[in-house]
């Protein structure tokens, strides 16, 4: 006799989520219309009803699941795959930077720092001198395509000003 | 009303020698529908001192051919690296980014600019030859009619994230609560902003656009050294002008397919509002349900992106009838359009047809020959645009997130906007993770502030009766082609299941 075949279990912990997210919003904007002319509620508690009918027929779903043994709470479809996590939150700490950085550095100067090191954190250190050409070669493209060409209101920093001047 | 056949004809000779003006719209055009955050609006906006400055019947010319050829130009990141230039193409990296994922980018390039021309070109056509009547669609669309269109619109979410239509629905109804975010129409209460001023005025469309599709696949891209696999990156090696070729013989051999999605287009085009957005969705929808291989939709196959593609191109004239016959434009172009020929004094309406007939039918002549031209590009371009796919992740994750980051802050020009950008990236990263569509979340941003305006314009007419919504015959047919819409994929799916048994 062949032996039953071991299925694997669902890993709900990642799915989850996202309904919960939605639910935590539906009910933060539940709180802010309390108040509110009727108006202003009648779309919303509209929207807001059926979403949370839906997230409670999910949980539901996931509660028997879990009963059942079909699945547990692990986060491995979110996290998956795990030697890339501290990568992913450096590039993210990165982008956080980028945005924060580039109103006071301005698009061409901001962009080519954070270009490089990105490139450098995904690369693992490698091509170093590659990188630094490149980014800067795009950086200065986006400055030339978008900003003159284009006449594109970008972020204006040091470099930017500077140009406007020579030009 | 009668087909002026010698008017057009003269109309037809007399547009192509303003080829001058075509051409360079057509190139800006592709450039700027390429790039998530510069939508063909965004680039007329950038260049009004100059369509100001022009005769407006150039004017017009020049904003309709860049119009046209950015719609196209909004399908080549979609289907390279999953990014739609614009939201009109969110339904083409469904099937498109799959077949360049397998190394086959030439092909789908080339069917989806096949499509596109194919597309755009009928439907001009036709808008051209029945204008007159498809203008009568719009007098017949109330807030009642519109509500259930764009309840048409969501239910396609369960449908398009077939795996799990609970997780398509949720994602939607999450993307309409966040679409609910702003202001109140009336009295303006804030709701659910979290006291961002930026945010009284809705959620702006380019942030979310550039953070749920942009940002979010440059953190999932980089798990992988290539976008291709490796038996996709030998394919994109070895492959040469035959794919591009076969490309375009695959598109023309689905040509049936072109004509009904594009028309399809061309009707939800002419509803104010609805935009190419609901037309790519409804058309990947309906081609997914009559098909005969809907197991296939979704990993690259040929019919899945021919809809959205032949759609959205369908819709572009659309939007241009309610502009020209009783003054509403169709979207957000079309918008601008109106108010440069406003500038110019020019006032829309069924007289201009009377008074100016060259004016009143110029746009879609000019959409016509736009679309004629736009088919030398379609070779070189779906030839050599898919080698961007072999660059390193290394290299493409960090561009796509400091240069369409930086998009996002262009429409408003508030610092605000990338970081929001950042937050929908979040969101976006984590949806594609645990697998809720994040084009679900997207169409659901688009249709929450319009379902909201009809919601509220047919409550405040019936006096708060819900039953208002079953209130019109023509809202009962369409709820009735809503209900047979959601019930026909399971009725079919039934059906097949049930051949398939009685075959084994």
């Amino acid at each position: 006799m062949n032996e039953p075949e071991k299925t694997e279990k669902k890993h709900l912990g990642g799915d989850l989520v996202i309904p919960v997210a939605a639910l935590a919003f539906t009910l933060y904007y539940f709180s802010t219309i309390i108040d509110s002319p009727w108006t202003a509620q009648v779309s919303a508690v509209f929207i807001g009803s059926i979403l949370i009918f839906l997230i409670l027929i999910f949980i539901v779903k996931s509660v028997v699941s879990l009963r059942r043994g079909d699945a547990d709470l692990g986060m491995d479809s979110l996290l998956n795959p795990r030697s890339f996590i501290l990568k992913r939150l450096a590039l993210l700490g990165l982008t956080l930077g980028y945005v924060f950085l580039v109103d006071y550095g301005g698009f061409t100067l901001t962009t080519f720092g954070f270009l490089t090191l990105a490139m450098l954190l995904l690369s693992g250190g490698r091509n170093k001198r590659f990188i630094l050409i490149l980014s800067g070669g795009l950086a200065l493209g986006g400055y030339l395509l978008f900003i003159l060409a284009f006449d594109t209101r970008f972020p204006d920093g040091p470099f930017e000003q500077l140009m406007e001047r020579i030009l | 009303m009668e087909v002026q056949w010698s008017l057009f004809a003269e109309m037809f000779a007399h547009t192509f020698t303003l080829w001058w003006v075509i051409i360079p719209a057509i190139f800006l055009g592709l450039i700027v529908g390429a790039i998530p955050g510069f939508s063909a609006a965004n680039t007329i906006i950038i260049l009004l001192p100059m369509t100001l400055a022009m005769d407006p019947e150039v004017g017009l010319v020049f904003m309709v051919a860049l119009y046209a050829s950015s719609r196209m130009g909004a399908g080549i990141p979609a289907i390279l690296v999953n990014i739609p230039g614009t939201a009109g193409a969110a339904a083409t990296p469904l099937d498109g980014y799959p077949m360049t994922k397998a190394g086959r980018g030439q092909q789908a390039l080339a069917i989806s600019f096949v499509s596109s021309i194919a597309g755009g070109l009928l439907t001009t056509l036709l808008a051209l030859l029945a204008m007159p009547w498809l203008s009568q669609v719009a007098y017949y669309l109330h807030s009642v009619e519109m509500i259930v269109v764009m309840l048409f619109g969501i239910s396609l979410i369960a449908t398009i994230a077939a795996r799990d239509t609970l997780k398509g629905l949720i994602a939607g109804f999450f993307g309409l609560m966040i679409g609910s975010i702003g202001a109140d129409m009336v009295y303006a209460t804030p709701r659910g902003t979290f006291g961002f001023l930026e945010l009284y005025d809705k959620v702006p469309l380019i942030p979310a656009l550039v953070g749920l599709f942009a940002v979010s696949e440059a953190f999932a891209i980089i798990e992988r050294q290539s976008i291709l696999t490796e038996r996709g990156r030998n394919l994109m090696k070895d492959s040469g002008w035959s794919e591009t070729i076969e490309g375009v013989r695959i598109a023309l051999s689905k040509w049936w397919h072109i004509i009904w999605t594009s028309i399809l287009g061309l009707v939800i085009g002419v509803v104010p509002g609805a935009g190419a957005s609901i037309a790519s969705f409804v058309a990947y929808q309906q081609s997914k349900t009559f098909s005969k291989t809907p197991e296939l939709y979704g990993t690259g196959h040929v019919e899945g992106l021919i809809a959205p593609e032949s759609a959205n191109n369908g819709v572009t004239s659309g939007t241009l009838i309610p502009l020209l016959v009783i003054g509403i434009p169709g979207g957000a172009t079309a918008a601008i359009m109106l108010v440069v020929l406003q500038y110019h004094g020019v006032t829309m309406g069924p007289d201009l047809f009377m008074t100016d007939p060259n004016l009143a039918y110029g746009p879609f002549t000019a959409m016509a020959v736009t679309y004629a031209l736009m088919i030398f590009t379609i070779m070189p371009l779906a030839r050599y645009m898919p080698r961007i796919t072999v660059v390193s992740t290394t290299y493409m994750a960090p561009l796509i997130i400091s240069f369409t980051l930086v998009g996002a802050f262009v429409p408003r020009e508030y610092m605000f906007d990338m970081s929001l950008a950042l937050v929908f990236g979040v969101i976006g990263y984590i949806a594609r993770k645990t697998g809720y569509h994040v084009a679900a979340i997207l169409i659901g941003v688009i249709l929450g502030p319009l379902l909201e305006r009809y919601f509220l314009i047919a409550m405040q007419m019936s006096q708060g009766d819900i039953m208002v919504l079953f209130s019109s015959d023509l809202g009962n047919v369409l709820w009735a082609g809503l209900f047979f819409s959601i019930g026909l994929p399971y009725f079919m799916d039934y059906r097949r299941k049930r051949r398939k048994a009685a075959e084994e």
